[in-house]
């Protein structure tokens, strides 16, 4: 859809409340999803639970190609759908729910940059890891991101995806580095975020935005996530801010619903406590 | 320390010490640092097409890539963000991957591969700096990094093709330049009196933008009205890349300007009268005459230092 439709469309949708039944897609929790879409996925829901929007989680195999932009995951409200958390803010935004109204111009300014931050190095490890670090890709990802599928369709895709994200790394020059390199970005990038969150509950102090939904969404996911080697975890958790920022959200945002609501969708199992 | 550092960068016009936006931010961040790095530009040598651009020889190791030279150099104790407290240093990471995500593809698309801008400006300059067989590749090979770098990192699916994805990046990039604009405010450096590492990728990601002679350009009109950031350049650029300021350089800069833009009216007017003998075909015999004299034109006023 062109930026000319999208915005005019956005406009006409604007005047509808948020539904009732509007659904998140995913791929599938238990044996499909990985680490990358996990993180995305979260970040979502996360954002959508801070703004108090209900969405309904739906798990399937085929998310990936439902996806308007072919990334997950993706929500279907009303008569629209929007995929990934970007457009996602926008969309709520024109209907009036936003996080970071509150925010002056160079606060705005900081909170995208923190932002492209995530996705520039945690997104982008996390693609490496998954299929450029050969024993993940072999023992995690492939078999994974294929378990729908059956031979030969499962390795044909599997080994196509893996192909895409290579030639995606080589574009960006992160082709030639090697996995203890990645690992240090990672870690620098959590530092980053450590010293910018400080002591404060939330990035932008007493209230939460849309970088703290990223923020959750990919650390939870890595301090949760079983990977071929701990290394990455126990990174993470040198951090104890980020660590008791990432309870934090979990505690005030997805405890309630863990009692009875299959909302979460995402597999229960992980949890920081 | 005693022995002197090399770089190895593309040659400057337009006013910048370099054209290259990695190599500018080299030169800017040897400047903010004190470190006395010897330049050898790359024009009229095969490095134009097998080396890897900016390029840091010290002693025996070489480094290339802005954000590992800088690292380096730190290590050399040429710290430029010394002053930096924790939080800004982590604040200058940010601001750096903004650049990165959402400014390089749009500058990308607007120096190589805007039909326009490409074949007016930056082929003829690349290939007047290119040695002579290399002059037919090195644009082309530049000009199709540049594209399937942005189609592989900005397009949604692999099957998208290049218009799809421009209305997007331009959009993401003309916001980049808002909260940069707004986040430097009246200041002349984004952190205190002294210029640091994000100075030198804002400046290495701007200045091009704001000093080259794009025919087309929306995002160099929409810099045109953000006051700010022009300053921001024309300040680093006088405060720190002029030997002596108030000299005839910028006399000549606009007679260059001038030239630049008098090129840029003959290839539409010659562009134009292509299309009508095309649309006509009634005078074959104007064709070999105006194709010839035009390329070397070209070549000859764009190889004009700045």
């Amino acid at each position: 859809m062109s930026l000319a439709a999208e915005a005019f469309v956005s406009q006409i949708s604007a005047a509808d409340p948020w539904p009732e039944n509007a659904t998140l897609y995913q791929p599938l929790g238990e044996d499909q999803i990985l680490l990358s879409d996990c993180a995305s996925s979260l970040a979502v829901q996360a954002y959508l639970r801070m703004c108090n929007l209900p969405v309904q989680v739906c798990c399937r195999p085929n998310a990936e190609y439902m996806s308007p932009s072919g990334k997950v995951p993706f929500v279907h409200v009303g008569n629209q759908v929007v995929s990934e958390l970007g457009p996602i803010v926008q969309f709520t935004k024109a209907k009036g729910h936003s996080l970071s109204d509150g925010l002056d111009d160079i606060q705005r300014a900081e909170m995208k940059a923190y932002m492209e931050l995530v996705n520039n190095m945690l997104l982008t490890a996390e693609l490496y890891i998954q299929w450029c670090d050969y024993n993940t890709a072999a023992e995690i990802s492939r078999p994974r991101y294929s378990s729908p599928y059956s031979w030969p369709l499962n390795h044909i895709l599997a080994y196509q995806k893996q192909w895409e994200v290579r030639r995606k790394m080589t574009a960006i020059g992160w082709a030639g580095k090697s996995l203890e390199q990645v690992y240090e970005d990672v870690s620098q990038c959590c530092q980053a975020l450590s010293q910018r969150l400080g002591t404060q509950p939330y990035f932008f102090n007493k209230q939460p935005t849309e970088l703290d939904a990223l923020v959750f969404g990919h650390l939870f996911t890595l301090l949760t996530t079983r990977l071929t080697s701990d290394e990455l975890r126990e990174k993470v958790k040198s951090y104890s801010n980020l660590l008791a920022f990432c309870r934090r959200i979990e505690q005030s945002y997805f405890e309630d619903s863990q009692a009875g609501s299959s909302s979460r969708g995402f597999s229960k199992g992980p949890s920081l406590f | 320390m005693a022995a002197s550092m090399e770089l190895r960068c593309w040659g400057g016009d337009w006013g910048l010490p370099s054209v290259h936006t990695d190599s500018l931010i080299v030169l800017a961040y040897a400047k903010f640092s004190g470190v006395k790095l010897t330049v050898t530009p790359i024009d009229w040598t095969w490095k134009t097409l097998t080396g890897t651009v900016p390029e840091l020889v010290f002693q025996a190791s070489t480094v290339t890539e802005p954000a590992q030279i800088l690292n380096f150099l730190r290590k050399q104790r040429f710290n430029a963000d010394y002053e930096l407290s924790a939080r800004q240093g982590a604040d200058t990471m940010a601001y750096i991957a903004l650049l990165e995500e959402k400014l390089r593809p749009a500058l990308l698309h607007t120096f190589w591969v805007d039909a326009e801008n490409y074949a007016s400006l930056t082929r003829p300059w690349f290939a007047s700096r290119s040695p002579f067989p290399l002059n037919f590749l090195v644009p082309g090979h530049h000009a199709n990094t540049a594209l399937s770098r942005i189609l592989l990192t900005k397009a949604e699916s692999p099957l998208n093709t290049i218009t799809e994805v421009e209305g997007k990046i331009y959009s993401e990039a003309k916001e980049c330049l808002n909260l940069l604009s707004h986040r430097l405010g009246t200041a002349y450096y984004f952190f205190g009196n002294t210029p640091c590492s994000l100075d030198a990728f804002v400046f290495g990601f701007v200045a091009p933008l704001h000093k080259a002679n794009l025919p087309s350009s929306p995002l160099q009109n929409h810099l045109r009205q953000l006051a700010n950031l022009q300053r921001f350049c024309d300040h680093i650029l006088n405060a720190h890349f002029s030997t002596h300021p108030g000299s005839p350089q910028p006399v000549e800069e606009t007679v260059d300007a001038n030239l630049q833009k008098l090129t840029q009216l003959v290839n539409k007017e010659s562009n134009l009268i292509e299309k009508m003998d095309d649309n006509l075909r009634s005078s074959p015999q104007h064709k070999p005459l105006r194709s010839d004299p035009r390329p070397s034109r070209d070549n000859d006023q764009s190889s004009t230092p700045a």
